[in-house]
C-alpha cells in the first residue's frame, strides 16, 4: 500500500507541471492527489514503521491518559490505527490552514491596496526611458517590494507595471522574467516574504531577526549576478507608446491612506507574534479586520455598488482562490507521506547516500522548480528533526534561501513565475532559452556566497 | 481579564447584529472579535475555573510526558502553552467546517455556472396557485436537504420570479420557499451550516440525524402548507413576458447529476473511510473540477474560463468563510476559557430544562446568526455527559435550523430571499412569521412526542 500511495503521488505531480498540455487545472490535480493519499492511507493495513514511529508510540501513550486504561483497552489494533491516521490529519490540517489563512489574509490585504491605487505611490516614481537603467529600478523595487508582500502580489504589481511602461513585447518578457528572479530572491531573506520563508518561520525553525542577517546578502547576490550579466549584454529598446494615456480611470481617495496602512499592517506581524506567542495568521486576520473596517470608513459618499469594489468584501472576491486550495491539497498529499513516514526513511537514504547537508539542499532547490517548492519544504521540515537541528541551524536558513530562490530556474517553478506566465502568456519553451540561465547563474552566485559567509 | 473577554465579545456580537445601520461589515467585526479575544486570553492569568477543568488536567498531564523540561517551566509559560495548543485545535475544527463549506460552495457555483439547475426548475409547469405551492415548497425541501439553503432559495425565488407575475402573491411563495428551505436544511447533514457542523463535530450521525429529524421537518413544513391551503386567496397573474432562452453550456444535466452524487456521496465517503467530511466534499470537488475542464473541449479558453471551477471559486462567498472563521474563533476563546460551560450551569440553574433552553435558542437564532449559537452550544455541553446522538444534539439541530424562519433575516436563505424579491421586514413580520412560528411549534412537539414514543 505504501508504493501505491507514492505512485500516486507522483502521478499527481506529473500532472500538476504538465497541467498546462494535458488541460486540467493543477489545484484539481492537487486535490485529487491529497485526498487519495490519505484515503490509501487510512484504508491501508498498519505498516511496522508506522506503528513502530515515535508519533504512534506518543499518539497511544496520550489516548491511554486520555480515555483511562480500562476503555483504552478496549481498542483493537486496526481502532487504533484509524484513529492514528484521523488525529495525524487533524494536526497537519491545523498547521496547513495557519498558512493558507495567512495568505488569504495577506493577499487580501494586497487587494485593497491596489483597489485603491496605493501602488502607483511607488510605480508613479518612476519614468526612465533607459531600459538597462529601468531594469535596475524595476529589480531592485521587485527585491524589496516582495520582502515584505508576498511574491505572487509583488509580481502581479510590477508586471502590470512593465506593461504600462514597455510597449515593446520581447523586451517586456525579458524584463519579466527578472521580475520574477527578483520576486523569488527578495521573498526568500524576510519570514513574511514568501510561503517557504514562512512556512519555516510559522514551524518555528527560523526566527524573524536570525534569518534576514543570515540571508539578505546571498538574495541580493542572487539577484544582482544576472542584473550585472543583462548589463553588458542587453540590446534593444523599449519601444514607443502608441497614445500618451492619461489615465482616465475612475479613481477613488485614500490610495496613499492604504499603502501606508496596508504595509504598516504587514510589518506588524512579526510583531504581534513576538508579543503574544500567537501564530502569525492571528496577526494577519487582525490587520486585515483594521484595514476592512478602514475601507468602509472612508467612502462614506460612495453608493453601495461602486463601494463594494472599494471594501475588502470586493478584494476578497478577487484574490486567487484557486492557489489557496492547491496549497491545500498538496499539503494534504504530503501530510500523508510524512505521517507514513515515508519522507524520514527518502532523508535518511539521502543522508547515506549523499551525506553532506549542503549538497542535499541545494539539490533540493533545484528540484523545486521541477515540482513546487511548497510541498519540498514541508517535506524537508518532516525529514529533520527539530531535537537534532534546532532553531536557525544552517540547514533550515539554507532550505530557505534554496527553496526561495530556485524555483526561478523554471517558469512554472513558483507561483511569481505561473502568475507572469498567466498574465503575459510566457511560453515554457522561451522561458527556458531566456531565463533560465540566468536564474541558474543567480541560483548558484547567491548559494555560493552563503556557503562562504559561513 | 474573563469578564472583559464576555465583553469584547458582547461588544462584537453587537456591532454584527448591527451591521446595516453601522456601515461595517459583519466579516471585519467578526475577525477583530476572534483576535481580541485570544489576544486577551494570552495576556491574562488562568482562572481557577479553567486550571480545575479537566481539559487543563489533560494538557497538563500531556506536557508532562512529552516536554523534557517541565519542572522548569513557570505557570504563565505552561499558560501561554495551553492557549498555542487549544487555539490550535480550535483551528483544526474550524478549517475543516470552512474548507467542508468552500467545497459545497464551489460544486454549487459550478453545477450553477452549467445552467444544471433548469432542469428541475423547467419542469414546473401549473397555473394553480395552491398546486404551485405545494410543489414549489416540496421540491425547495428536497432540494435544500442536498444543497445549502442559500443556493435553494435563489434557485427557486429565481423561479418564483418567471413563472409569477402578481407582485402580492410572490412575496408569499418567498416567504414560504424560506420556511421550507430551512426545514428541508436542518435534517440533512450536508443541508444546512448547523447541522453540518454538528456533524462534523462528532455529536450526530448522518444516518442518526436522518431519521429522528425527517419527521419533524416535514410537519414544520406542512402544517403552515396546510394552514394556507385554506385560507389562501389570489390569482398567479397573467405572464406578460415572452421567455427568453439563455445560452448554455449543454452539459447542465451531466453536471447537476455529477454535483449531486458528489455532494449525496459525501456522508458515504465519511462512513466508509472514517476520515473527516471535508476531504469527500473536497473529493468531489475535485472530480467535478476535472469534468467540468475535460468537457467542451471545442470551446475556446476565454468562454471556457466561464464554465471551469477555477471561475466558479472566484463566485463563491469568501466573506462569509471569513466571518465564520473570525466567530468561531470568538467562540472558541470562550470555550477554552470554560466561560461557556459555565453559562450553561448557569442556565440550568435558572430555567432546568435544556428542552426550553433549546428551543429558546432556536427563537433567538432568528435574531442573532445561527452558527455562533451553535457552536456555543456545541461548547457549553459535553461530549462525555451528552454521547453522540443524544436528544439535545438533535433537537439543537433542528431547532437552530428551522428557527431563522421566524424572521426575514433570521436565516441566510431570508436575508438572500430579501435582496431578490425586496421583501419588507414588517411585511414579512405580518405575513410569514406567524406562519413559521405554527410551523416551528408543530414540528418542535412532533420531535419530542417521537422521542417520548421511541425512548
Amino acid at each position: 500500500m505504501e508504493i501505491l500511495i507514492i505512485v500516486v503521488f507522483i502521478l499527481g505531480y506529473t500532472a500538476i507541471a504538465l497541467e498546462h498540455p494535458i488541460k486540467v487545472n493543477k489545484t484539481a490535480s492537487a486535490i485529487l492527489t491529497g485526498v487519495i493519499c490519505w484515503t490509501l492511507f487510512v484504508l491501508a493495513d498498519p505498516s511496522a514503521s508506522v506503528v513502530e514511529s515515535e508519533a504512534f508510540q506518543n499518539f497511544t501513550k496520550h489516548l491511554a491518559l486520555e480515555k483511562g486504561i480500562d476503555n483504552f483497552s478496549k481498542f483493537t489494533s486496526s481502532e487504533l490505527y484509524k484513529e492514528f491516521v484521523i488525529h495525524s490529519l487533524a494536526e497537519h490540517l491545523s498547521e496547513i490552514a495557519q498558512i493558507l489563512f495567512f495568505l488569504m489574509g495577506a493577499m487580501t490585504i494586497v487587494e485593497l491596496v491596489d483597489a485603491h491605487h496605493g501602488f502607483r505611490f511607488i510605480t508613479d516614481r518612476i519614468n526612465t526611458k533607459n531600459p538597462k537603467f529601468l531594469m535596475w529600478i524595476i529589480c531592485i523595487v521587485a527585491f524589496f517590494l516582495s520582502a515584505v508582500l508576498d511574491n505572487l502580489t509583488t509580481t502581479i504589481v510590477m508586471v502590470s507595471l512593465v506593461r504600462k511602461l514597455i510597449p515593446d513585447r520581447n523586451m517586456r518578457l525579458l524584463f519579466i522574467g527578472m521580475i520574477v528572479i527578483s520576486a523569488n530572491a527578495g521573498g526568500a531573506w524576510t519570514p513574511i516574504g514568501d510561503v517557504t520563508t514562512t512556512m519555516l518561520w510559522i514551524g518555528g525553525q527560523i526566527t524573524s531577526m536570525n534569518i534576514i542577517q543570515a540571508l539578505f546578502i546571498p538574495s541580493l547576490a542572487c539577484m544582482i549576478a544576472p542584473l550585472i550579466l543583462l548589463s553588458f549584454t542587453l540590446r534593444g529598446n523599449m519601444g514607443e507608446m502608441k497614445s500618451h494615456s492619461s489615465t482616465p480611470e475612475h479613481t477613488v481617495g485614500g490610495g496613499k491612506l492604504m499603502l501606508f496602512l496596508g504595509v504598516a499592517v504587514l510589518v506588524s506581524v512579526p510583531i504581534f507574534k513576538t508579543t503574544t506567542h500567537l501564530p502569525p495568521y492571528v496577526g494577519m486576520l487582525l490587520g486585515l479586520g483594521v484595514l476592512w473596517v478602514v475601507s468602509e470608513l472612508i467612502h462614506p459618499d460612495l453608493d453601495e455598488t461602486v463601494k463594494k469594489n472599494y471594501t475588502a468584501a470586493g478584494a476578497l472576491s478577487r484574490i486567487d482562490v484557486p492557489s489557496v486550495l492547491f496549497f491545500l491539497g498538496i499539503l494534504l498529499a504530503v501530510g500523508a507521506l510524512e505521517s507514513m513516514q515515508v519522507l524520514h526513511h527518502f532523508a535518511l537514504t539521502l543522508d547515506t547516500a549523499i551525506g553532506n547537508h549542503s549538497i542535499i539542499i541545494s539539490l533540493i532547490g533545484v528540484l523545486s522548480a521541477i515540482v513546487d517548492n511548497v510541498p519540498l519544504v514541508a517535506a524537508s521540515m518532516g525529514m529533520y528533526s527539530m531535537d537534532v537541528f534546532p532553531p536557525n541551524h544552517f540547514i533550515w536558513e539554507y532550505l530557505a534561501y534554496c527553496a526561495g530562490t530556485g524555483g526561478s530556474i523554471l517558469i512554472i517553478g513558483s507561483a511569481a513565475g505561473v502568475a507572469a506566465m498567466g498574465m503575459e502568456k510566457i511560453d515554457f519553451i522561451w522561458y527556458v532559452k531566456k531565463i533560465s540561465l540566468l536564474a541558474l547563474l543567480g541560483y548558484g552566485v547567491g548559494a555560493v556566497v552563503y556557503l562562504l559567509l559561513n | 481579564m474573563e469578564l472583559l473577554i464576555v465583553a469584547v465579545f458582547v461588544v462584537g456580537y453587537i456591532l454584527i447584529a448591527l451591521e446595516h445601520p453601522i456601515h461595517i461589515n459583519k466579516t471585519a467585526t467578526a475577525l477583530l472579535t476572534g483576535v481580541l479575544c485570544w489576544t486577551l486570553f494570552a495576556f491574562s492569568d488562568p482562572t481557577a475555573s479553567l486550571l480545575s477543568s479537566q481539559h487543563f488536567i489533560d494538557f497538563l498531564e500531556k506536557l508532562k510526558s512529552s516536554a523534557p523540561n517541565f519542572a522548569a517551566l513557570t505557570s504563565s509559560e505552561i499558560h501561554r502553552e495551553f492557549v498555542v495548543e487549544s487555539l490550535a485545535e480550535h483551528l483544526s475544527e474550524i478549517s475543516q467546517i470552512l474548507f467542508f463549506l468552500m467545497g459545497a460552495m464551489t460544486i454549487v457555483e459550478l453545477v450553477d455556472a452549467h445552467h444544471g439547475f433548469k432542469f428541475i426548475t423547467d419542469r414546473i409547469t401549473t397555473k394553480n396557485a395552491k398546486t404551485l405551492l405545494w410543489i414549489v415548497c416540496g421540491v425547495t425541501f428536497i432540494l435544500s436537504a442536498i444543497l445549502d439553503n442559500l443556493t435553494t432559495t435563489i434557485v427557486m425565488v429565481s423561479l418564483i420570479r418567471k413563472i409569477i407575475p402578481n407582485k402580492d402573491m410572490r412575496l408569499f411563495f418567498a416567504g414560504m420557499i424560506i420556511v421550507a428551505a430551512n426545514a428541508g436544511g436542518a435534517w440533512s447533514p450536508i443541508g444546512d451550516v448547523t447541522t453540518t457542523m454538528l456533524w462534523i463535530g462528532g455529536q450526530i450521525t448522518a444516518v442518526g440525524i436522518v431519521k429522528s429529524l425527517i419527521i419533524p421537518s416535514i410537519v414544520c413544513m406542512i402544517v403552515p402548507l396546510i394552514y394556507l391551503s385554506f385560507t389562501m386567496k389570489g390569482e398567479l397573474g397573467e405572464e406578460t413576458k415572452v421567455k427568453v432562452e439563455e445560452p448554455s453550456s449543454g452539459y447542465g444535466k451531466l453536471m447537476l447529476f455529477l454535483g449531486v452524487a458528489a455532494l449525496i456521496s459525501v456522508p458515504i465517503f465519511k462512513t466508509v473511510t472514517h476520515l473527516p467530511p471535508y476531504l469527500g466534499m473536497m473529493l468531489g470537488l475535485g472530480v467535478l473540477w476535472v469534468a467540468s475542464e475535460l468537457i467542451n473541449p471545442n470551446v475556446d479558453d476565454s468562454k471556457k474560463k466561464n464554465y471551469t471551477a477555477a471561475h466558479a471559486l472566484t463566485r463563491i462567498d469568501m466573506p462569509s468563510v471569513l466571518f465564520f472563521l473570525g466567530i468561531l474563533l470568538a467562540v472558541g476563546a470562550l470555550q477554552s476559557m470554560t466561560t461557556l460551560h459555565n453559562f450553561a450551569e448557569f442556565l440550568n440553574h435558572t430555567l432546568g430544562d435544556n428542552r426550553i433552553i433549546i428551543t429558546l435558542i432556536g427563537i433567538l437564532s432568528a435574531i442573532v446568526d445561527n452558527v455562533p449559537l451553535v457552536a456555543a452550544s456545541m461548547g457549553m455541553y459535553d461530549m462525555s455527559v451528552y454521547p453522540p446522538d443524544d436528544m439535545i444534539w438533535e433537537y439543537l439541530a433542528y431547532c437552530a435550523g428551522t428557527g431563522g424562519s421566524l424572521l426575514v433575516i433570521g436565516s441566510a436563505a431570508g436575508v438572500a430571499a430579501m435582496g431578490m424579491v425586496k421583501i419588507d421586514f414588517i411585511w414579512y413580520i405580518k405575513k410569514i412569521t406567524l406562519l413559521a412560528a405554527i410551523g416551528y411549534f408543530a414540528g418542535a412537539a412532533a420531535y419530542l412526542i417521537q422521542y417520548s414514543l421511541l425512548h
